[in-house]
């Protein structure tokens, strides 16, 4: 047992931190990012999860957008690509030099993991592929985007460029929260594609795939948690009524040890999944959906918590606390949703899930 | 990070629990509904090893560290153990035997240990008082020197195992004008005159563990019956907190595990509307989040043991954490599992009954949650 990051991790939690700091854009800070290593398609485990919560808490909203195109997309294309594949979308994607989004839900979640609408048929050299997604996240500025379908009954990774003839990306969508996150719906009207933009992948695949979104969603909880956590406290202690900072109030600081109450144990769930992912996949699933109910519900109500502490000020257009309100319901509803989540943890422990 | 035991925790964990489940359990749902103490049972837990755990083996202990011994109690729940009996045992393990062994004398340390390892002798803390509980330091017992004694006045209240235990380790102020710092440790044996316990309290639950005052008045005491140093008992007392957010939640983050286990088969079996209940999905949510409520408590309540393996100070707002969590949340989780039972899980029929009773002491006993949330606030 070992409840401590190593020097290394913090050091490079401290690089991540810094990278981003001030850098708004992905176009900017993806490459920023590449130089402290935190892209490296290898990073997983405790030290990714870290270090993802150090990102995500600077802003959740971008932190999103380096995920989806360089850990979902861009590992991905390292782990199971052709050396191939790996050299034409893998490095440029670990280096920043070009942004991805990773397209694989569609329209209507399923417990059982249907099969994908999105299919493609073998023609000529190559493929031929319709379909449509509905949330894409980066769609909009990607320069690639991996669509995930089936070829003849087998999952498969679709590389399709940004121009593509026959890929639509619609206008990005005007969202509740995540300010500045662009995502848009897709479709996919007979897009032909060399052989060498497939990337054919098993179920087990999807399954690892769906574990990663998961595991981003957790971390953008953390971040969201951590801000508005942090503006609370901060405001608690200097905001004074009556003579004294409103933190000596119960009402208020009864409130913020609550929710730092949700946010550590919500750190020690994130950490322990994302330890388990490394060593039993199978083991790691269900623990994952436990972290990722728990964390990003935990994430509405810290940043609920948060916007009372904060009164007035909070409710002003632009803080952190009103930013991670807005945001939390995003990776409630994103990868396995709170819903299938417990079904499928209900599922688990009574034996039914196969 | 690494949050895996080791193959050998692992192995003792499977052991204590099949130990539990044979020796122990069967007879817990008796012991509740008469609320009797089966002080066969605990003995059974001192032969086991289980009383003495993480004591020398020189004293009758079993030399282990925090993490195994934590790991102890969570096995006791996950057996079906209730929580009286867990109650009973971390009253008499670590907040009498745990501070006669830290604060002792060696002399102190030989006469006792032993007896308590064993579960020859049962030992209770008195700390709480009728009018000082959450604000202790309020207490108002006594212990007055006279020559090569104290002479000890007041009453404690709510004490686990008061009317059974053959010694006490009593707090008292032996400077009354102060707060904290007027507050000194005693060791005070059953038969000592003026020394008597009240009846046992009827509770709602952890029935099975007796709780009772404990009465001093113009109690002699010989001098050497100090524990530690005058005026730090305060101290004392606040160090079993480590104990008390790792191995007293143990057994909570165990009956977690228990509950799934039984509401997942009860759901299984349960047929209406022509299917398993547990084809709902109103029911899988709650099998979830009891689930995901013994993860979190888990990881929190280790974390403190695993620190205190490392020799580390505590960490009063991880400590405070752990507590208010596993004492909120458990609620609601052993309130699912009773209405997951429907009619059935009213009756004494089914444990969860029980367990919903015992649980409810989470969130007051050894420091309310609103006492945690006091500390968190002003340590933020
Ligand atoms: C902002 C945003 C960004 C996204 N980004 C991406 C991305 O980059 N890439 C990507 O692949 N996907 C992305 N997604 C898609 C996401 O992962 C989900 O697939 C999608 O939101 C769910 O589909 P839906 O909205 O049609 O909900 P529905 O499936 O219609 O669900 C509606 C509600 O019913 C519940 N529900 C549905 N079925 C059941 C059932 N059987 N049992 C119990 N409850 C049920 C759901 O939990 C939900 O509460 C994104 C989604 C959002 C909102
Ligand atoms: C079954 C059982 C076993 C026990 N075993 C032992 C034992 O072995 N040894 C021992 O010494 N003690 C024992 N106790 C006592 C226990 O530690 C106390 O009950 C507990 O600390 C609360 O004290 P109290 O009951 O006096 O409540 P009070 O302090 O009177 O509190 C009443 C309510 O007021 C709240 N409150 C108090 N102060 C504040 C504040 N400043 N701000 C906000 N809210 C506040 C509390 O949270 C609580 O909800 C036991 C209790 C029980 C029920």
């Amino acid at each position: 047992m070992n409840f401590d990051f190593t020097t290394e991790d913090r050091a490079l939690f401290e690089a991540v931190r810094q990278a981003a700091a001030g850098r708004e854009g992905l176009p900017e800070l993806l490459p920023a990012l590449a130089y402290t290593g935190y892209l490296n398609p290898e990073l997983s485990g405790t030290t990714l999860m870290g270090a993802m919560e150090a990102l995500a808490s600077l802003d959740p909203a971008l932190f999103l957008g380096v995920e989806m195109s360089a850990r979902l997309l861009g590992r991905a294309l390292a782990r199971w690509g052709s050396p191939a594949q790996r050299a034409r979308w893998g490095a440029p994607l670990a280096q920043g030099t070009w942004i991805g989004a990773l397209a694989l839900s569609e329209q209507g979640m399923n417990v059982d993991n249907e099969p994908l609408a999105t299919q493609a048929r073998r023609e000529g050299d190559g493929v031929r592929l319709e379909g449509a997604k509905s949330y894409v996240v980066n769609a909009p500025v990607a320069d690639w985007i991996g669509v995930v379908g089936r070829l003849e009954d087998r999952p498969a990774l679709f590389m399709v460029a940004r121009d593509a003839p026959g890929l639509t990306v619609e206008a990005a969508l005007r969202t509740l929260g995540t300010d500045g996150l662009p995502i848009a719906g897709l479709t996919l009207a007979a897009v032909r594609l060399p052989a060498a933009q497939v990337v054919l992948l098993t179920d087990d695949h999807l399954e690892v795939l769906r574990l990663w979104e998961n595991q981003v969603l957790i971390a953008a909880a953390l971040g969201m948690q951590a801000a508005a956590l942090a503006q609370a406290r901060d405001y608690a202690k200097a905001h004074r009524t009556g003579g004294r900072p409103i933190i000596a109030y119960q009402e208020v600081g009864f409130k913020l040890a609550e929710m730092l109450t949700l946010h550590q144990t919500s750190q020690l769930y994130a950490y322990r999944a994302a330890w388990a992912a490394d060593r039993n996949a199978k083991e790691a699933q269900g623990l994952t959906w436990c972290a990722k109910v728990f964390c990003t519900e935990a994430a509405e109500r810290v940043a609920g918590e948060a916007l009372r502490i904060l009164g007035g000020a909070g409710y002003q257009s632009g803080g952190a606390a009103e930013q991670a309100y807005r945001s939390a319901k995003y990776p409630q509803i994103a990868g396995t949703s709170t819903e299938i989540a417990r079904v499928k943890i209900g599922d688990e422990a009574l034996g039914y899930l196969n | 990070m690494d949050f895996g035991f080791t193959r050998e925790q692992l192995m003792f964990k499977k052991e204590v629990i099949r130990f539990a489940r044979k020796e122990i359990v069967p007879r817990v749902q008796e012991h509740d509904l008469r609320g009797e103490f089966d002080v066969a049972s605990f003995r059974k837990l001192g032969e086991f090893g289980i009383l003495g755990l993480h004591f020398p083996e020189s004293l009758g202990g079993g030399g282990a560290d925090v993490v195994t011994t934590v790991l102890a109690g969570e096995a006791l729940g996950e057996a079906g153990v209730d929580g009286g009996l867990t109650l009973a045992y971390g009253a008499h393990s670590f907040l009498c035997a745990d501070t006669i062994f830290r604060h002792g004398t060696e002399d102190q340390r030989r006469c006792y240990i032993p007896k308590l390892a064993s579960g020859e002798w049962i030992g209770c803390m008195g700390l709480s008082e009728p009018d000082a509980g959450s604000d202790v330091a309020s207490m108002r017992t006594t212990a007055e020197r006279r020559g090569d004694t104290y002479v000890l006045n007041g009453t404690k209240m709510w004490i686990t195992n008061g009317p059974i235990a053959d010694v006490a380790v009593v707090y008292a102020k032996t400077d009354p004008a102060q707060q904290h710092a007027g507050i000194s440790a005693f060791i005070v044996e059953k038969g000592t005159p003026g020394f008597s316990a009240g009846p046992p309290l009827l509770k709602m639950g952890v029935r099975t563990s007796k709780t009772s005052e404990l009465i001093f008045r113009d109690c002699v005491l010989p001098a050497a019956n100090l524990l530690g140093k005058e005026g730090e008992g305060f101290l004392y007392a606040m160090q079993t907190v480590e104990w008390d957010r790792s191995a007293l939640l143990a057994p909570f983050v165990g009956v977690t595990t228990y509950l799934l286990k039984k509401c997942s088969d009860y759901a299984k079996g349960r047929v209406q509307f022509g299917k398993p209940i547990g084809r709902f999905q109103a029911i899988k949510h709650k099998l979830a989040d009891i689930r995901i409520f013994g993860e979190a408590a888990r990881a929190l309540v280790y974390r403190i043991a695993w620190c205190k393996d490392q020799g580390r100070p505590l960490n009063h707002l991880e400590a405070a954490v752990a507590k208010l969590f596993v004492g909120d949340w458990s609620l609601a989780v052993t309130n699912d599992a009773v209405t997951l039972h429907g009619g059935y899980g009213y009756t004494h029929e089914f444990d969860v009954e029980r367990i919903f009773r015992d649980t409810r002491l989470a969130p007051i006993g050894g420091g309310t949650s609103e006492i945690q949330k006091m500390i968190i606030s002003r340590l933020m």
